[in-house]
């Protein structure tokens, strides 16, 4: 039973970040209907962005936190602009949308790589503290992943519940050809969207980053795992973004109790492979 | 040059895999994202009995092959259930979980470091350990499997897998099982993909996990779409294109790292320059219309067939009867204890309001949505527990408001789909008994043509469906129909939305098919058809059977007429 608080509290806190990560990524399908794959490589260009910040800029931590977040926020618009666009207005099938981003995900992933090369990068001048609950350490940087999944979360929530533009996001996902009809510029919310959707990711990653350091392939185990938390939470349903992370993060985690850790992936993707095949809507309905 | 011999044995792998993939993405249009792990599949299977249990080739391979088979099956599982996005999560998902267990599993597989001292093919005495000696026996399994891949793509089998791709529903219309199409057609696809990772596993010598991971699945991927979906010769040529490409980098001499990043950088531009400007690929899909042969012509002849008559149905008497029906979705009642009685030789219409229950009780009927208390039988017999395409099989075929006609397929084709007793559905029939397939085609070439001739389409039999103007594409409905040899005909509003000149060339057809003694029903809503062409009508409202009688007699009716136009 001692193993189990750890193994719980580490679980949660994944899951916070499996989490956050589904959030932008369903949100970002569930408005524009595409499968965006490359959302990966983008929030590992977060990642690189903050380090390439704070070791060559010499920019405090949390400024450099924001130039990751701007700059993954740019790219992900960029992909919407430069490439998804002129799929969707030609009506593209979902399938050739989604091998594009498959696509995308390969070459920004090998750009990173060979802009920066394949060894591990690291962030060592940021410090955080070490917190005991009942028998079990926490580190500040899995707090801090967290609380960016509640702020994060309550944010989202709020902006899509009060702002017009959040207003505008649900009436697409609800029936885009109808937000289309009743004058609802659907690019530009579209655009928004990627830009949000990409920003959250960038949050994710700049802690990972603190947390694990940055590799040119983290990009693709992490859309992997939001695409597979969203969908087992339901596509585009915020709660169930948050659910499916967390369901993610503590199964992968509570394997481990019985189970070597080598195995800890093929638990977690065994499990969802019956969740998904048991029930492939997901356990909330969103989208 | 043992250099270049090495290029022509990775290019022969390759085409194995791509032309593989390319019948589950291509042709049965199954977006599974796993290819890697048959590949994988057949490359342990080979390492593990060759370096545990020293049992070499050929067993090595069989076993691959039949074990990749059986992992294409469980694969098919979920494409059974779950379609577009959620089939491709699910496959990823299943490649990351075998990528997982190559790496993990060390007793079995080696972990990490994969198993080496794969022991080389020996054939007829000699081991093959050069590429230059390897060569031949690579090339030669990259033909056998573009072959087998070809016939497939050209018999009735791959018929019926394009059409499943266009629309399941109306393949079960008429009377095909997709389920059957999809197990089969990830079988033969991990089969056949299997051969490759064997060939790999006793060429090199060794198997590691990180050469069967998912980017390896997108590199096929990026070959089956370079070369054109659904184009076989084009996975040929993707393969070809993508296996050279890199080598050239090789000139540039940089660090192998690097090299492979480029490489992967090269992949993914690529993928998004060709779905940009030519997504249909180099070689796009090509439609092989099938002709008759003139030799089989003659043998047609000469056992005195070469004309075949839409043959006439001898039955009379109540057919099809739905008794006590009742559906319910949710809260909603759609079906309310409705009793219809449909019988041989007669044109039987359901009318009513929108809403009042025609299209879910003609659901019902064929099987479509099961009952949730009543009984419909066939011929005294209750059809309740047999699947769609068993109804059709027995002999009640549907047709659909919406049509659904296979789009991108040619008129003929569309018939041919839907000749019942097919034997080259079969996948054994198509490899074993290919003659049996031939004379049969070409005996339902004749057949389709005739159906065609029976509705006034003769003509378009070479036209892609989406080719044709409303009015034909009505006329198709209802060929396909007839061509399933069903003796009672469904037909969900087939004359909506025609004008009356139109109209007038398509009543006949119908009044046709009942007059020679099939069982037809229809939904309409325009009164003047219904009198013109039913025999018998039962009026439908709010999913109660309201009154049932010849048309003229419903018509007069004051409160039903009072219902209709409220």
């Amino acid at each position: 039973m001692e193993l189990l608080l750890p193994l719980f509290l580490n679980g949660v806190v994944n899951g916070a970040h499996y989490a956050l990560l589904a959030m932008g990524f369903g949100m970002i399908f569930a408005t524009t209907g595409v499968v965006h794959f490359a959302y990966g490589p983008v929030y590992a260009v977060a990642a690189y962005l903050t380090w390439w910040s704070v070791t060559v800029l010499s920019l405090p931590f949390l400024v450099a936190m924001g130039v990751g977040i701007v700059g993954c926020a740019v790219v992900g618009m960029a992909s919407y602009v430069l490439l998804y666009r002129w799929f969707l207005r030609n009506d593209s099938p979902p399938f050739i949308i989604l091998v594009v981003s498959l696509g995308l995900l390969m070459l920004i992933t090998n750009l990173i790589g060979v802009a920066f090369g394949t060894n591990a990068k690291t962030v060592n001048d940021v410090t955080y503290g070490f917190y005991f609950i009942g028998s079990a350490v926490v580190t500040g940087v899995q707090l801090w992943q967290v609380l960016a999944l509640v702020v994060v979360g309550l944010g989202l929530a709020a902006f899509m519940k009060w702002t017009a533009y959040g207003s505008y996001i649900r009436a697409m996902q609800d029936n885009m050809l109808m937000a289309k009809i009743v004058g609802i510029n659907t690019e530009r919310v579209s655009l928004v969207v990627f830009g949000i959707g990409s920003g959250i990711s960038g949050i994710a990653a700049s802690l990972i980053l603190v947390k694990e350091g940055a590799l040119p392939h983290m990009g693709f185990l992490a859309v992997f795992y939001a695409f597979l938390a969203a969908v087992v939470g339901g596509l585009g349903s915020l709660p169930g973004a948050v659910a499916g992370g967390l369901i993610l993060g503590l199964v992968e985690s509570l394997g481990v109790w019985r189970v070597s850790s080598d195995w800890q992936t093929t638990i977690a993707f065994g499990v969802l492979f019956i969740v998904l095949i048991w029930r492939p809507t997901g356990l909330w309905k969103g989208y | 040059m043992e250099y270049v011999y090495h290029i022509g044995v990775v290019i022969s792998l390759y085409v194995i895999l791509s032309v593989s993939f390319n019948i589950t993405i291509g042709l049965a249009g199954l977006f599974a994202l796993a290819h890697a792990s048959f590949y994988a599949f057949g490359a342990y299977a080979a390492a593990i009995l060759s370096v545990k249990l020293g049992i070499g080739f050929p067993l090595s391979m069989l076993v691959g092959i039949v074990g990749a088979g059986v992992v294409g099956m469980i694969i098919a599982l979920p494409a059974l259930r779950v379609g577009g996005h959620y089939l491709v999560i699910i496959t990823l998902a299943f490649q990351a979980i075998v990528t997982d267990f190559l790496r993990n599993a060390n007793g079995l597989t080696g972990g990490p470091d994969g198993l080496a001292g794969v022991e080389p093919i020996n054939l007829f005495g000699a081991d093959l350990t050069t590429p230059g000696d390897f060569l031949p026996l690579a090339v030669f399994f990259a033909v056998l499997v573009y072959l087998i891949g070809q016939r497939l793509e050209r018999s009735p089998f791959g018929r019926a897998l394009r059409a499943m791709r266009e629309d399941e529903s109306a393949v079960q219309s008429v009377g095909k099982n997709p389920v059957a199409f999809k197990l089969l057609a990830f079988a033969v696809s991990g089969g056949l993909a299997a051969i490759a990772g064997s060939l790999f596993a006793h060429y090199v010598s060794y198997v590691g996990p990180h050469s069967f991971t998912v980017e390896e699945t997108i590199l096929i991927l990026t070959m089956v779409i370079l070369g054109g979906i659904g184009n076989l010769t084009g996975s040929v040529v993707g393969a070809i294109i993508l296996v050279l490409l890199p080598e050239a980098l090789k000139l540039l001499s940089l660090p192998p790292i690097t090299a492979d990043m480029l490489r992967g950088c090269i992949y993914g531009a690529m993928l998004i320059v060709i779905l940009r400007f030519r997504p249909q690929g180099l070689l796009p899909e090509r439609h092989s219309i099938p002709k008759i042969a003139d030799s089989l012509r003659a043998e047609l002849k000469a056992v005195g067939k070469t004309v075949f008559d839409i043959a006439k149905v001898a039955a009379s008497g109540p057919t099809l009867v739905g008794k006590g029906l009742h559906k319910r979705f949710g809260g909603i009642v759609a079906v309310d204890d409705a009793t219809i009685t449909l019988k041989a030789g007669r044109v039987t219409g359901l009318i009513g309001p929108n809403g009042a229950g025609k299209t879910t009780a003609f659901n019902l009927l064929t099987g479509f949505i099961s009952t949730n208390s009543g009984e419909v039988t066939f011929r005294d017999e209750s059809i309740g527990g047999l699947r769609p395409h068993e109804i059709v099989s027995s002999g009640i075929a549907r047709s659909f408001q919406d049509l659904r006609l296979f789009r991108s397929m040619t008129v003929l084709e569309n018939v041919l789909v839907a000749l019942p007793h097919q034997a080259g559905d079969k996948l054994l029939n198509v490899f074993f008994r290919p003659r049996l397939v031939r004379h049969q085609e070409a005996e339902n070439l004749l057949k389709a043509e005739a159906v065609l001739a029976y509705v006034g389409l003769r003509e378009k039999a070479m036209e892609r469906a989406d080719n044709l103007s409303y009015a034909e594409e009505k006329l198709l409905v209802i060929a396909r129909l007839v061509a399933t040899g069903a003796e009672v005909l469904l037909l969900d509003e087939p004359l909506s939305g025609l004008d009356p000149t139109t109209l007038e060339q398509i009543l006949p057809s119908i009044r046709r098919l009942a007059e020679e003694g099939r069982t037809v029903c229809l939904i309409e809503h325009n009164l003047d058809v219904i009198q013109k062409v039913c025999d018998y009508a039962f009026y439908l409202d709010e999913g109660r059977v309201l009154a049932e009688g010849p048309p003229n007699e419903l018509m007069q009716d004051p409160e039903l007429q009072g219902r209709y136009f409220r």
